[in-house]
């Protein structure tokens, strides 16, 4: 090629500053060269995974495994007993017993069918589940739905606003909720009194007492469901609704044929999270309520709590924790199979 | 099936904030039953016009007519419109039968059986009978198009609307339903817009194009006459593959001076009368290497086509393209000189771009004829 190119000049970075540039180039090849003289070993990688699968043994799988063995036994005191001993000369290994038990093997499953407080509870919380979770969800979606809409403005503020609930104190909020719905100084009823309207007996009367803690639990989760929702809402390619729009589809109509079924695994997700929360639901009615009236809002974790911690019943309190465990498995797996075919 | 008139059509985005006019002052009519090609580079504005057709867009100012009726206040849905999207917007929970069947369930009073019948129909015209049970994302590219197809045919419309509806596609596959494409169009005889950058689909596919720059419509006609006698600069350099070369030259009289050493007598001046300095264009086809004379150029690339060479060259650093027979192979770096006729010259002022001459050697109906070289 006889084409003259003059402007063959070495290309400066535009960073500029060489100096700072080759002290990076520097720092670069150094971390090069020593990887290259580190020793190779073999099972290294191992090494590097085994604190995730220590800690996940120790605070997650023996917990899990011990609490169903706990379960076939009655709790009697705590013990140091030797549960076993391993000798290899010089090393001699003790593991005690951690509680001195008395198997009963499925009594502990038994009793449950008798007991009166244990159905109580489950009714109780499949109460509050079947009332809570459609109203959270379905204000959650309105939420998202009137966020995405373009024409609304301070998204940002609005997005906030309602989703800052999620990082509240359970306790601290409960709390709140608590002294709001007093009976004789509570907000609100100080807000119902000044329209003329009775003062209700929020924590005295059955039905109310478990409104309110539908209330409470559906104002701290509705604003994280509404994240969860607008991010799948708007993954929806806006294409769809144009086409929709083309083939003479109405606003409901775009909302039935493109929104819903687009939405529907981020749906299916915010269902099965929400149920799974609200089963578990401790400590609203621990704070608020303290499960009553008469227990009518004491929750299946609330009762669990008191037969390990208040009656020391370890043995049946795991049996219990087994069979909501159980529960919420075959919930969320009905869930799964009804909501999500692809 | 109508007529479709444009009427000084603007649409300008954000018109309190920063005002971007995507399309201004847009005058077309796209006769009934024609397929017209809207083509330009991208940004040009050529989308937002069709979308502005369908009604995805609202019209800043101007009149949209279908036939005798002003639409430009309908919404899409009013509008009768079909559509086919460059990413085909198929339906993706649905099965390609409901996605055909899905705008005649919504905005036709057939019944289920009936609209079942159509969307059969139409599946077998387009030969994916035994795909309506599948979901959108188990078929192909080409299927997808296809169902994007049938959903917009099924529909019957009054008006076809086509956005860049091949350019997902590969290049075999694309030539194949460019030609599909038209077969359909011709039989159902529906008034069709189609948006495209690719100007080589916009030749092979229009009945007329329509070519825009930044927003406005630059000008309309059948292929050959926007190549043949482009209104400006722009349309020249669009229009056509390889592109056309350009190069500013001064007007000495009737002679064309330019860089490297370029001269061309003109038989007839009248064109640059007045002018002190011109833009001229040479077709690559119209270039041919000859064995001697004033205008030389240094070979870059030889690239064989097979059944021709494209030889580009420089002109001191002007690149210049000559479309020249398989015979010829000169080398790279080998100094060539290359002729061409006044009658294949295209002239363009300076300044505005406005063409000032343009082809005026092959009378239309021979242009196929190769030409010799």
């Amino acid at each position: 090629m006889s084409t003259q190119h003059s402007d063959e000049e070495t290309p400066v970075s535009s960073d500029g500053d060489p100096l700072r540039l080759r002290l990076w180039d520097r720092i670069r090849f150094a971390r090069q060269s020593y990887t290259e003289r580190m020793p190779q070993i073999e099972s290294i990688a191992y090494v590097f995974i085994s604190p995730f699968f220590l800690l996940f043994g120790l605070f997650l799988a023996f917990p899990i495994v011990y609490t169903v063995y706990l379960s076939f036994f009655e709790y009697q005191s705590v013990s140091s007993d030797s549960l076993f001993w391993i000798d290899i000369g010089p090393i001699f290994i003790d593991v005690p017993q951690i509680a001195e038990l008395q198997f009963v093997g499925f009594g502990n499953y038994a009793h449950m069918a008798g007991d009166s407080l244990f159905w109580q509870s489950m009714f109780n919380t499949t109460y509050i589940l079947l009332i809570q979770v459609p109203i959270m969800i379905g204000l959650a979606l309105a939420l998202a739905i009137a966020l995405n809409a373009s024409f609304v403005r301070f998204k940002g503020f609005f997005r906030t606003a309602i989703a800052i609930p999620v990082s509240a104190n359970i306790v601290a909020y409960s709390t709140v909720f608590l002294l709001l719905f007093n009976e004789q100084f509570g907000f609100i009823n100080y807000l119902l009194s000044s329209v003329g309207v009775e003062p209700i007996a929020w924590l005295r009367d059955e039905f109310w007492a478990r409104k309110t803690i539908i209330a409470a639990v559906t104002w701290r989760w509705t604003g994280y469901n509404m994240i969860i929702l607008l991010a799948g809402l708007q993954n929806i390619p806006q294409q769809l609704y144009e086409a929709a729009e083309i083939d003479g589809a109405s606003r409901w109509e775009k909302f039935r044929y493109v929104t819903l079924p687009q939405l529907k695994p981020v749906l299916l997700f915010v269902v099965v999270l929400s149920t799974i929360g609200t089963f578990k639901l401790f400590a609203e009615p621990y704070v608020i309520t303290d499960g009553g009236p008469t227990n009518a809002t004491i929750t299946i974790v609330q009762y669990i709590y008191r037969e390990a911690f208040q009656n020391w019943n370890l043995g049946y309190a795991s049996a219990l924790t087994v069979v909501f465990v159980a529960i919420v498995s075959v919930i969320s797996i009905i869930q799964i199979k009804i909501g999500g075919d692809d | 099936m109508a007529r479709i008139t444009l009427t000084d059509l603007t649409k300008v985005y954000d018109p309190d904030g920063e005002a971007v006019v995507a399309v201004e002052d847009c005058n077309l009519t796209v006769d009934d039953g024609e397929f017209l090609v809207l083509v330009g580079p991208s940004g040009c504005g050529k989308s937002t016009t069709l979308r502005c057709i369908a009604g995805l867009e609202d019209i800043t100012e101007g009149r949209l007519e279908f036939g005798d009726t002003d639409v430009t206040t309908y919404s899409a849905s009013e509008r009768d419109v079909a559509m086919v999207f460059q990413n085909y917007a198929l339906y993706p929970h649905m099965t390609v039968r409901q996605n055909i069947g899905f705008g005649l369930k919504l905005s036709s009073k057939l019944s289920s059986s009936e609209i079942n019948d159509q969307v059969e129909s139409v599946a077998e015209m387009l030969g994916i009978s035994e795909l309506l049970g599948d979901k959108p994302k188990e078929l192909s590219g080409g299927q997808q198009q296809r169902v994007a197809l049938g959903r917009a045919i099924v529909r019957k419309p009054e008006v076809f609307l086509m956005d860049e509806p091949l350019s997902n596609l590969d290049a075999k596959l694309r030539s194949d339903m460019r030609t599909e494409l038209q077969e359909l169009q011709q039989n159902l005889d529906v008034t069709t817009v189609y948006v495209t950058h690719d100007q080589t689909e916009a030749m092979a596919m229009g009945d007329r194009i329509a070519v825009m720059d930044k927003g406005i419509l630059q000008q309309v006609g059948p292929p050959e006459e926007v190549y043949r006698q482009p209104v400006n600069e722009f349309v020249a350099d669009f229009i056509g593959s390889p592109s056309i070369n350009l190069l500013s030259a001064d007007v000495d009289g009737s002679t064309l001076l330019g860089p490297g050493g370029f001269k061309y007598d003109l038989g007839n001046a009248s064109p640059v009368e007045g002018h002190d300095r011109v833009r001229v264009g040479i077709r690559p086809e119209d270039i041919r290497l000859v064995d001697g004379g004033p205008n030389r150029a240094e070979v870059t690339v030889v690239e064989p086509m097979g059944n021709e060479n494209f030889c580009y060259m420089e002109l001191e650093h002007i690149e210049m393209t000559a479309r020249i027979s398989p015979t010829q192979r000169p080398t790279a770096g080998e100094e060539v000189a290359f002729a061409f006729d006044e009658a294949a010259l295209y002239l363009f002022d300076a300044e505005t771009g406005d063409a000032l001459k343009t082809k005026t050697d092959e009378s239309p109906d021979n242009i196929h004829t190769e030409v010799s070289t």
